[in-house]
């Protein structure tokens, strides 16, 4: 009996997929660097080079050594959680040679606005201005020490600090209401708002004090009866007393 | 350069509604990522139709077979074009094949791709045309007769028994092929479907979608191809497959217009949060590509003509009139479709609270000229494949 005969097509495809087969095999040789796969799937000398690359800012740690007149001050300032180099641009080369290169300082007023122009997106209590009508033509550094941000003097509207709130409530139904009719504000809060905190309201009965069936006020404030409207929840689970759209 | 890059946001930024992430002002994946799974789509779809005729002998299919075949090739050639074209570093995709990279569906797809390519489709026609190789190899003269004798990879042989086993050999990548074309199309639609973060694309339907309008674009394709290229060769147009072609067209579209309809009602069903900013999305930002041109020019109205001419007492003429209209609708269409999966999805802010929206560029790599570019060279391909592979009935070798 004869052993079967492979045809000769399938010898010629065979052919040409070990072909491509044996070049995926010598590319790969070829190719893949030596130190694939010692970590994980990259290359494993890929974590060397980048340790090898030149370090170009030295940490504001570095900085406390000849500038600590400014370092100390700034650690208890209102920029404690802004970096120097965050201002003054990477400085390695000026830790290490102080004299030949001097890192420059951001004196243009179209600088700190990049932090502190107004921003819906920024959080509560970010101090924001509107940087165009913020004492204009001056530069932020006759009035604010960027090392210590005191504000020159207090600010007199809650809207300084809490403009997008100051913002939306302005259209909303409570816009004649002062903020303090319903928050009680320490006065302390105006200069040190992260130590000092402001009291929001807690029960459902201060709403009633004025949406009550029979609380004082004139006609024109909608009333609801308090035991059976929105019965467990806090009114401003449902309104939101600072939006236009607290229905 | 601040100051422009500036410019550029506030002009952008009044088309912005309601609010969004920074970096969502900028669609990563533009009009390339629009081109690619519909290219994709036809050469799924083009290779089941052809499945079908040799698998379910189909005979009246018989003129489109070899068409759809080279169709689905040419179009595959091009297909990852418009990735490679995205990508920052194109000479570097090779590297995917070297080090493959199981758990990632993305780094998969050249694998996938390949295996299609190779293992399928290139094995396919080649089984099928072997014999006319052979012949042509003996007939054809100078240059050509050299290429046809490479193409033969020496096997000669012309018995019967011989292309019997080609046929068998041929059925077998069929069987092989048709779950493969699915993976193809289905893989695309399980890179999008398996963005979990993502509420317009996450759906479990999604690579079943995009399947059935490969599927519908597919079978459009190669009727069009057929019409045009009978045309030009002045021959007459074989009505009994163009009815069988827009008989299937119009089934596919049912089912795939169907799928679709089903995942709208369930996604308002479920209502998730989501559902406010898509439909407001739907209503603004996508009603031309999606209510419009999607669903009334791309499904409905092919669905109506088409059941008109295909069922209705309609003279032939008319008939290849409204089959042809119908076909280059149901391309609109399905163009709509992954334009609207793609960009849609990134239209909306992952804040749930607003929309952005997508500048398409002229020039450069990701322009609209390079999509052109990529839409016409299939067809370029197809033409040179045409004049080396005559697809068509009547100039197949005929052996005994
Ligand atoms: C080794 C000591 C040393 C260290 C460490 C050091 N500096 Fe200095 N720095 C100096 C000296 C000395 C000068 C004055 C150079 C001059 O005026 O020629 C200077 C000047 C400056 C100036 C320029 C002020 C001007 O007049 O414009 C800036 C800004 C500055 N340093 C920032 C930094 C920062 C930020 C760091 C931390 C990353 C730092 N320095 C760390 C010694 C140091
Ligand atoms: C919020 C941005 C900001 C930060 C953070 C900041 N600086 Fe400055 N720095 C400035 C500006 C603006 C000036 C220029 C002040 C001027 O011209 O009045 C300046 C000036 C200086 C000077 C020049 C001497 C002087 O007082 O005029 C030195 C030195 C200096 N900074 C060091 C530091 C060091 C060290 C730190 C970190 C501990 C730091 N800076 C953090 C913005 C900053
Ligand atoms: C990298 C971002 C950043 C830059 C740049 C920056 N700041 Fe600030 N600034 C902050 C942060 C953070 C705070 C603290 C906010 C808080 O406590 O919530 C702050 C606080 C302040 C305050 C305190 C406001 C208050 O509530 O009393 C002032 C004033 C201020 N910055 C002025 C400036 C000036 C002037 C500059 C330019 C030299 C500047 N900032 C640049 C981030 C920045
Ligand atoms: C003429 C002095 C002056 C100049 C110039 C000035 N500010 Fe102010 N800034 C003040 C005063 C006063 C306050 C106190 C709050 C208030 O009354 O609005 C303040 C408050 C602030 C606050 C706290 C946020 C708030 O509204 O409570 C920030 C941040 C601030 N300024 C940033 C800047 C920046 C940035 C610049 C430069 C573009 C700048 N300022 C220029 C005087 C000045
Ligand atoms: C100097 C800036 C500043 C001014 C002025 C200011 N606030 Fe605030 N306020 C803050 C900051 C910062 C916080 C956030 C504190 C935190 O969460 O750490 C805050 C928080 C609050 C809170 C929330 C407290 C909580 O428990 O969540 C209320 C309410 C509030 N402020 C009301 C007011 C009112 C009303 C005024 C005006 C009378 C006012 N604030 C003026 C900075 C300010
Ligand atoms: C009608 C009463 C009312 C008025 C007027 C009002 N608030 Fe409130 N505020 C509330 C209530 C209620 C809350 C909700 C507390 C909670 O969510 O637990 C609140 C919360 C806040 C908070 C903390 C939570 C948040 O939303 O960021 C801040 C800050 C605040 N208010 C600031 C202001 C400021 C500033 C004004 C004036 C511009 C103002 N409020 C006016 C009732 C009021
Ligand atoms: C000092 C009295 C006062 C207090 C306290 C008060 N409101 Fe009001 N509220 C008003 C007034 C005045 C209006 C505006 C009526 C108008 O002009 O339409 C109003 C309007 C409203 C409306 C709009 C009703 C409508 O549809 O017309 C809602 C909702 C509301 N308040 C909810 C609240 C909630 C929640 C609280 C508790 C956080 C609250 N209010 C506390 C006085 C008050
Ligand atoms: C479960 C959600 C919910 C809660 C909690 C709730 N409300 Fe309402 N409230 C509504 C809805 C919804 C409406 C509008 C329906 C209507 O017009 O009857 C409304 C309407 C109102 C109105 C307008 C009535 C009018 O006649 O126009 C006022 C005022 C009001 N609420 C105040 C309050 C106060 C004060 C509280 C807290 C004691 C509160 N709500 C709690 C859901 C709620």
């Amino acid at each position: 009996m004869k052993a079967p005969r492979i045809p000769k097509k399938i010898l010629g495809l065979a052919f040409i997929f070990s072909i491509v087969i044996a070049a995926l095999v010598v590319a790969r040789m070829l190719f893949i660097p030596p130190s694939f796969g010692k970590y994980g799937h990259y290359r494993a000398d890929a974590v060397n080079e980048i340790v090898a690359q030149e370090i170009n800012y030295a940490g504001y740690q570095a900085c406390m050594e000849c500038h600590d007149e400014i370092y100390k001050p700034k650690e208890r300032s209102y920029h404690k959680s802004v970096s120097c180099e965050a201002c003054h641009g990477p400085a390695a080369k000026h830790v290490e040679a102080p004299d030949e290169f001097v890192p420059g300082a951001p004196r243009e007023r179209g600088y700190c606005p990049l932090c502190h122009d107004y921003n819906p997106s920024r959080p509560t209590g970010f101090p924001q201005i509107i940087t165009e009508l913020h004492n204009p033509g001056k530069a932020c550094m006759t009035c604010h020490n960027p090392h210590n941000p005191v504000l020159p003097h207090t600010p007199e509207e809650c809207s300084a600090c809490h403009r997008e709130i100051a913002n939306v409530k302005r259209i909303s139904y409570h816009a004649s209401l002062p903020c303090v009719r319903c928050h009680t504000v320490p006065e302390k809060h105006m200069v040190q708002p992260k130590f000092v905190f402001a009291q929001v309201p807690v029960e459902r009965e201060f709403c009633g004090e004025c949406h009550a069936e029979g609380a004082p006020g004139g006609p024109d404030i909608p009333r609801i009866d308090l035991d059976t409207h929105g019965e467990r929840y806090l009114c401003w689970d449902c309104h939101y007393p600072h939006y236009p759209e607290a229905r | 350069m601040v100051e422009l890059i500036m410019i550029h946001i506030q002009t952008g930024l009044k088309d912005i509604t309601g609010y969004i992430y920074p970096n969502e002002f900028e669609l990563h994946w533009g009009l390339l990522i629009v081109v690619y799974p519909y290219l994709t789509g036809l050469v799924a779809g083009a290779f089941i139709l052809a499945s079908l005729e040799r698998l379910f002998k189909i005979k009246v299919l018989q003129p489109v077979y070899r068409l759809s075949l080279l169709s689905a090739l040419a179009f595959l050639f091009v297909a990852p074009l418009p990735l490679l074209a995205h990508l920052g570093h194109p000479e570097r995709s090779f590297e995917m094949f070297l080090t493959p990279y199981t758990k990632s569906a993305m780094a998969m797809f050249g694998f996938v791709y390949a295996w299609y390519l190779m293992v399928v489709l290139l094995l396919e026609i080649w089984f099928d045309y072997r014999k006319d190789i052979v012949i042509w190899s003996q007939e054809k003269k100078g240059i050509m007769r050299f290429v046809y004798k490479i193409l033969t990879l020496g096997a000669t042989d012309l018995s019967e028994k011989s292309i019997l086993l080609d046929n068998k050999i041929g059925k077998v990548i069929t069987i092989i092929g048709i779950p493969s074309a699915f993976l193809l199309h289905g893989y695309v639609g399980f890179i999008f479907g398996s963005v979990k973060a993502n509420p317009w694309w996450s759906s479990v339907l999604m690579p079943i979608v995009f399947l059935f309008s490969a599927i519908v674009s597919g079978i459009a394709l190669v009727l069009l191809i057929y019409m045009v290229s009978t045309m030009f060769r002045w021959k007459t147009m074989n009505m009994s497959c163009l009815n069988q072609l827009g008989e299937l067209l119009l089934y596919a579209i049912i089912v795939d217009f169907s799928l679709e309809l089903l995942d709208f009602i369930q996604r308002l069903y479920e209502s998730e949060e989501s559902i406010h900013i898509l439909s407001q999305m739907i209503s603004s930002r996508l009603f031309l590509s999606l209510i419009i041109s999607q669903f009334i020019l791309g499904s409905v109205i092919p669905m109506i003509s088409l059941v008109w001419a295909r069922f209705g007492r309609v003279p032939d003429e008319m008939r290849r009139m409204v089959y042809f209209i119908a076909a280059i609708l149901v391309q609109v269409g399905i163009f709509s479709t992954r334009w609207n999966v793609v960009i849609g999805g990134q239209l909306f802010s992952k804040s749930l609270r607003g929309l952005t929206v997508y500048k398409i560029q002229l020039f450069g790599l990701e322009g609209l000229f390079m999509a052109g570019f990529l839409l016409i060279l299939p067809f370029i391909i197809l033409y040179i494949l045409c004049k080396l592979f005559p697809p068509w009935v009547d100039s197949e070798v005929k052996l005994h």
